[in-house]
């Protein structure tokens, strides 16, 4: 799994797409269990935050969202924060 | 992974799991050892209550073990939540991170 498509430049200096860590790491399963790795991937809400924002491959975007929603049903991580 | 009621203390709990470890073997699974991360905090409430014993286990599933586990696993008072998720043949059995303990 590669590193993300080179964005086109948008009136500046070209955005450099950074790889996504699962795959540096050579990440097989995206655990549920890990909730401190997944937290890196939700908002201080508690929102799934963006691929844009990640910047993880779809694969593995995937893999983490389906993963942050097992862990929200086991109350490892919040639906929403601070209501 | 289930999450057992704060009420109980920790033999309880073991009784608890040894009982679905029956199940398991019962039904022509294979029951690994459970991995007890012990009493933490609930990130959210669940039936007005804030901590919960987590506890893991790995297994094997005979035929009828799933169908079995699940119904008994949902009438029993005192499993507050519980997943079965099928792990993937390369699941690496690596240390887990450090239950966040709960003075209660």
């Amino acid at each position: 799994m590669g590193k993300r498509r080179e964005k086109p430049p948008r009136g500046g200096r070209p955005v450099k797409s950074k790889p996504c860590v699962f795959c540096k790491e050579d990440v097989a399963y995206v655990d549920y269990k890990d909730y401190n790795v997944l937290r890196r991937f939700v908002s201080d809400r508690g929102k799934i935050r963006a691929r844009r924002v990640t910047s993880l491959c779809p694969q593995h975007q995937r893999e983490a969202a389906t993963s942050i929603k097992r862990a929200r049903e086991m109350a490892l991580l919040p639906y929403v924060v601070g209501r | 992974m289930l999450i057992v009621i704060p009420e109980l203390d920790e033999e309880q709990v073991g009784n608890t799991v040894g009982r679905f470890r029956t199940i398991i073997e019962r039904t022509g699974g294979e029951a690994g050892e459970p991995n007890h991360w012990g009493r933490r905090k609930l990130a959210y409430e669940i039936d007005h209550r804030t901590d919960g014993f987590y506890v893991i286990m790995e297994f094997t599933a005979g035929e009828r073990t799933l169908v079995e586990l699940k119904r008994i696993l949902r009438v029993s008072d005192d499993v507050l939540r519980h997943t079965i998720v099928k792990l993937p043949p390369s699941y690496a059995h690596k240390p887990l991170p450090e239950p966040e303990e709960v003075t209660a």
